[in-house]
């Protein structure tokens, strides 16, 4: 038996870890729905958790796991197109209430960029960490391609998107019943259009008016966040 | 499906064609997901496979983010100096954004209920 080969070939693969990669995310979903869907134990949080362990245990560098999963991170160009789908399906809903969708979209998208990003200005946070936080409210794969595209980190923008997401399915509820909104349109739109997917899947728990809102935020946000930040950011 | 992930695939294409043709700064992608939005209301009615194709793409969409989130061990360093800065913006900032934006369409719809 040839072990030298075996470990040779151990050590270079990029199944193993196109296998952890994929295993954890399966282990995250099961946990994720063993625990009720808690808004905590996304299955992204679970899964980042067990490749990041293997990663920091093994000594195993980052620029090197990249190489061997880029086939997963192609998919986003894919996955990005798809995005027009749910958009499509609830785009109906734009004309009952195109004029409040509109302004919202625009001055909610801009003020929730300029809130967050403001804070780290005065708090003194470092260029590409400000602009890795401009696409904290769209929707991921958006986020990822966009922040390549700006000059941020890819990585924080990631993650602050996550957290983000989390965030305002956790508080938004609570939010909504201190500040009385009214209507369930105007706390799925502000689901989708602040907290992406994540919020979207708090939205469903809403109602069926709150999700198809939510959807349709999201799509519409990561659309104009995509067209109008790389603009803007080439200009300044 | 495999007419729809070919759609996807094409548009994503034409997309990232046109971005760089004409030195467009949006991504590609989106570009493409522009496009096929277009296409489907011209169409007015999305096909099963392509239905199928994109539903498979966004079950798993979190599991597509983990090679560039992992990257974040690179960042140690920034998240250590920037800790408090950055848990500031995003617990605040959403916070702030959610309350104002859900106001607004409350605010905005109630207006456009009055005039009709």
């Amino acid at each position: 038996m040839n072990f030298e080969a075996l470990i040779e070939y151990i050590s270079s693969t990029s199944l193993i870890w196109l296998i952890l990669t994929i295993a954890s995310f399966q282990l995250g979903i099961i946990v994720y729905e063993q625990f009720n869907k808690h808004t905590l134990l996304q299955p992204i949080i679970i899964s980042s958790a067990i490749v990041m362990s293997a990663l920091l245990i093994t000594g195993f560098a980052y620029e090197e796991y990249y190489k061997h999963v880029k086939i997963i991170h192609f998919f986003l160009g894919p996955a990005t197109v798809a995005l027009a789908l749910p958009l499509f399906n609830n785009l109906k809903h734009v004309k009952t209430l195109f004029i409040p969708i509109m302004i919202t979209l625009i001055v909610g998208g801009v003020a929730s960029v300029l809130i967050a990003v403001g804070l780290l200005w005065i708090l003194d946070a470092n260029i590409p960490t400000i602009l890795s936080m401009t696409t904290k409210s769209i929707t991921a794969p958006i986020a990822i391609i966009t922040s390549e595209q700006i000059g941020a980190i890819p990585s924080l923008a990631v993650s602050f998107v996550i957290i983000t997401g989390i965030i305002g399915a956790l508080f938004g509820t609570s939010i909504f019943k201190i500040i009385n909104v009214k209507h369930d349109i105007s706390k799925g739109f502000a689901l989708g259009l602040i907290s992406h997917g994540i919020g979207t899947g708090r939205a469903v728990e809403i109602s069926e008016k709150a999700a198809a809102f939510s959807a349709l935020a999201m799509g519409l946000s990561g659309i104009f966040t995509a067209i109008l930040l790389p603009i803007i950011i080439s200009i300044l | 499906m495999l007419k729809g992930i070919i759609t996807l695939l094409v548009f994503q294409f034409i997309g990232e064609c046109i971005a760089i043709l004409f030195g467009l700064l949006v991504p590609g992608p989106v570009i493409g997901m522009v496009l096929l939005l277009t296409f489907l209301i011209l169409r007015k009615s999305s096909f099963e496979s392509l239905d199928d194709a994109a539903a498979i793409h966004l079950r798993y969409l979190p599991l597509l983010f983990i090679p560039a989130a992992m990257g974040i061990i690179t960042q140690a360093d920034v998240i250590s100096k920037e800790l408090l800065a950055i848990v500031i913006a995003l617990v605040l900032g959403t916070i702030i954004a959610l309350a104002f934006s859900a106001k607004l369409m409350d605010y905005l719809i109630v207006k456009q209920e009055e005039k009709k």
